[in-house]
């Protein structure tokens, strides 16, 4: 079976120096795969190469076998995935309404009579504050615009950078539980993740990313054993 | 100190004034949001059409004004292909300084073509006629000043509907925020960016119509002095969101009208660097802006 | 050993090619001679306006509002004495009375130049980018207002003639070799230092104690001063100076021949001001219809769209300009 998403021998360069090197994995359709690692690993920029915004000095990218390197942002969102970036990046002065009907620039296929129907049923709170603007929300309410907002593109692969940054931890249960049963619907998911526990323990697969090299794959059987998770970190 | 007698005309034409001025400020604002570049090269883009009105002065009126719009708008998306675009990652001093090379060029090949019968200056006959004056309740109000004003305030509100209402008004408005998250969700950007430099040509065309019928001899500097005024008018505003951009155009505007039809001529000689020693007061003291919210500036370099 | 050869081949390759142009105007006509003191003085106005915009990385449009003060603080202060009552009757009486010498007009020149730019440098230097660009400018149109309106400091609108020609091609070298050193011991004082540290990242500037303002201000402040000595140096040369002379045209003039040769270092004002002087030169000949070797006719007024084009195209393709903003070096330095 085609994965959804596959990375081979991908590099990314800050300047002269390699952010990524030679990082090769795959998500198979459906799955939900973490990336986890320390700070500066490398897993933002290379969700950032997969999404087209910075480029990849070598390797490759494949959505569902077909490469999408060198192409814009924007055509990389209309071809199916979605990222939910690193500090949420929501668009403050706007509406929630406006900012989940942003969205829907990326989505493929129309003729749905509600298309943010699905966006209001996972997250009901949106539908409840959908007028006001999407500055005034919590942390936490900001963090489920801002996946709403990716879904509503209806993509094939959900890309999430670090989307427990900076929450308590009752609403990252809220966004964790959210994933899953994003996951149930059919949509493959990327979550790149500093809580290592939480994220080996959700997903059907975890990588470990360090020094922009892929050290170890970790199951959920290994989300407890905590001196294979700081070995995994620390090599 | 002189009082100034400003009465009910001077009001009106500042009025006007500033009503052409609020155009030109949301064309550069535009712009400007989507693409942070200042386009000095903006008052050319008036020129233009002024041009075409005056080599199209034995055409219907209609057709002129056509012809002036269709000149204004391709050369719009000429100049945003071959100089915005390559300039997309350069810092904004640069961009400036290079659409200020373009508006020296684009004037230079104006004097060419004005020069070719002889004099400098073409006339535009077919649409002066809408500077005759009528009288409302004992003011003379000229009637390009009302249609300066009534299309001011109908351009400015169907721009308004368009970017709240309209899908790619939407997209305009996010990508003036955070362009780079709307090109993630999708957002095109060559057809944002081409909206933003259409309308802003269609913006530049409708100002060639005002200022002709007011000033029917075009020459290679037309709207030039305007356009300087109007840009000073925007950064004092506060070029980083649109309506403080086309607030500081319409107050520039205004205060240039009430300023120059209150006081007697031999007592403005010295009114320029009034003008300008206040503009710099205002710099210094709010960098981003009169009616910005913030004190931060888009600091940057050569 | 290699450090100290690169330096001096960076000033002497400036200074080696003024002089050329500056022997070059000895030998040439009468009637071809001004072209090449106008490639000096175009040397020299460049120059200065890169001691700040180079430096500091502020865009600037109101250096040449200090080349206008000081050609007309030096072209009053030397009309003759006998003429002057009634060329300019409307003078303060201490300008009307006195007349000075050539050296001593340039010297007032600097003076007056570098004097104007301290103050207007001290509120706007706290400014940046759009800001500064809008600001200088400003200072540019209340120099031209003042100076155009303004009859008790200078001729207002009219010509101001009968300044004393004294700059030919040994002036004219002289001068321009003045302001390149001046620049070049500026950009490698510890003062240069800063400011150009202030230029790369202003944030770790700050960090380690620079006060960007000042640096700033320093650097205006000398870029004022040579600007208002280079404006010395042209009312000499002209004979004559009206205001429109030291306006818009100018400024643009003067920033293309910085962007083309290069905004970042002094080898790059200065090749930019010769070869967009020698392109200027051979287009206002071919415009005429003069043979330039071979016959070119160009249209009156396309020197200025072939030099707009010239820097926007320059501004687009390579922005770093002819030299790529770096100083003239003989060695190849090798990669670390």
């Amino acid at each position: 079976m085609t994965p959804a998403l596959a990375l081979e021998d991908l590099e990314v360069l800050y300047g002269p120096v390699p952010a990524v090197r030679g990082l090769s994995l795959e998500v198979g359709k459906g799955e939900l795969v973490g990336l986890i690692g320390p700070n500066g690993a490398g897993k933002s920029t290379t969700l950032h190469a997969v999404m087209g915004v910075v480029p990849a000095a070598a390797g490759d990218v494949r959505l569902d076998g077909a490469s999408i390197r060198g192409r814009t942002p924007e055509s990389i969102a209309r071809a199916g995935i979605s990222l939910v970036p690193e500090g949420r990046r929501i668009f403050g002065e706007l509406s929630v309404e406006d900012n989940l009907r942003l969205g829907l620039s990326a989505r493929r296929k129309n003729g749905a009579v509600d298309p943010l129907a699905d966006a209001y049923a996972l997250f009901p709170m949106l539908a409840e504050f959908r007028r006001r603007q999407a500055g005034a929300l919590s942390g936490g309410q900001q963090q489920q615009l801002a996946i709403g907002r990716a879904l509503v593109a209806a993509p094939a692969v959900l890309l999430l950078d670090e989307p427990s940054l900076g929450l308590a931890p009752t609403i990252v249960d809220a966004v964790f539980a959210a994933l899953t049963a994003i996951r149930e619907r059919g949509v493959t998911i990327l979550l790149v993740e500093q809580r290592a526990q939480r994220t080996v323990a959700l997903a059907d697969r975890t990588y470990v990313l360090a020094n922009g090299e892929l050290r170890m794959t970790l199951t959920p059987a290994d989300a407890d054993d905590t001196d294979k998770l700081i070995q995994a970190y620390l090599q | 100190m002189i009082v100034a007698a400003v009465d009910a005309q001077t009001l009106v034409d500042a009025v006007g004034l500033g009503a052409v001025y609020a155009l030109m400020a949301v064309g550069i604002g535009l712009v400007f949001g989507v693409l942070r570049l200042v386009n000095f090269a903006y008052g050319q883009l008036v020129m233009a059409g002024a041009y075409t009105l005056a080599f199209t002065s034995d055409w219907p009126i209609a057709g002129s004004i056509l012809a002036c719009f269709a000149v204004v708008i391709a050369l719009s998306l000429a100049m945003e292909r071959t100089v915005f675009r390559p300039l997309r990652t350069q810092s904004p001093a640069v961009m400036l300084v290079t659409t200020f090379a373009v508006a020296f060029l684009l004037q230079s090949v104006a004097l060419i073509l004005d020069i070719r019968d002889g004099t400098i200056g073409e006339p535009a006959t077919s649409i002066a006629s809408l500077n005759q004056a009528i009288a409302i309740g004992g003011v003379d109000v000229r009637k390009v000043t009302i249609l300066a004003i009534v299309v001011a305030v109908v351009t400015l509100a169907l721009l308004a509907l368009l970017l709240a209402k309209t899908t790619i008004g939407l997209q305009m408005r996010a990508a003036s925020t955070d362009f780079r998250t709307a090109r993630l969700l999708g957002v095109r950007a060559d057809r944002v960016i081409g909206a933003a430099v259409l309308l802003s040509g269609v913006l530049a065309a409708t100002v060639a119509v005002i200022l002709t019928v007011q000033n029917p001899l075009v020459a290679p500097d037309f709207a030039l002095k305007e356009t300087i005024v109007v840009l000073v008018g925007v950064v004092v505003g506060g070029i980083d969101r649109l309506w403080t951009a086309t607030l500081g155009g319409f107050a520039i505007g205004f205060a240039t009208g009430v300023i120059n039809g209150a006081l007697p001529t031999d007592k403005t000689v010295f009114l320029p660097s009034a003008v300008f020693a206040l503009v710099i007061l205002v710099l210094v003291l709010r960098p981003a802006g009169l009616f910005a919210r913030t004190r931060t500036t888009v600091a940057d370099r050569v | 050993m290699r450090n100290r050869l690169d330096t001096a081949v960076a000033l002497l390759g400036p200074a080696l090619l003024v002089v050329l142009v500056g022997i070059g105007a000895t030998f040439v006509s009468r009637s071809n001679e001004i072209h090449f003191l106008n490639a000096l003085a175009s040397v020299a106005i460049v120059v200065a306006i890169y001691v700040f915009v180079g430096t500091s990385g502020v865009l600037s449009f109101g250096q040449v509002s200090f080349v206008a003060l000081g050609a007309f603080a030096a072209g009053v202060m030397t009309v003759p004495f006998d003429s002057k009552a009634g060329v300019l009757p409307d003078l303060f009486p201490i300008l009307r009375d006195h007349t000075i010498g050539n050296v001593a007009s340039l010297a007032l020149a600097a003076a007056v130049g570098g004097a104007f730019a301290f103050v207007v440098g001290l509120p706007l230097m706290r400014l940046s980018g759009l800001a500064a660009g809008i600001a200088t400018f400003a200072v540019l149109e209340i120099t031209h207002n003042l100076l155009r309106e303004w009859t008790k400091i200078g001729p207002g609108a009219t010509t101001l003639s009968l300044v004393p020609e004294t700059t030919g091609p040994l002036q004219a070298t002289i001068g321009a070799l003045l302001v390149i050193v001046a620049a070049f011991a500026y950009q490698r004082s510890p003062l240069g230092r800063k400011v150009r540290a202030t230029r790369e990242d202003p944030a770790a500037a700050q960090a380690v104690g620079i006060s960007v303002h000042l640096q700033r201000l320093w650097a205006f402040t000398l870029s004022g001063a040579l600007c208002g000595f280079a404006g010395g140096l042209l009312v000499h040369m002209l004979g004559s100076i009206t205001t429109e002379q030291a306006y818009l045209e100018l400024t643009f003039l003067t920033l293309a021949m910085l962007v083309v040769g290069g905004v970042t270092s002094l080898w790059g004002a200065v090749v930019g001001a010769l070869a967009v002087s020698g392109l200027d030169t051979l287009l206002g000949n071919a415009e005429d219809g003069i043979g330039v070797g071979f016959t070119l006719d160009l249209p009156e007024g396309s020197r200025l769209v072939i030099l707009g084009g010239l820097m926007a195209l320059m501004l687009i393709l390579r922005p770093s300009g002819i030299t790529g903003g770096r100083e003239l070096r003989l060695s190849r330095r090798r990669a670390a």
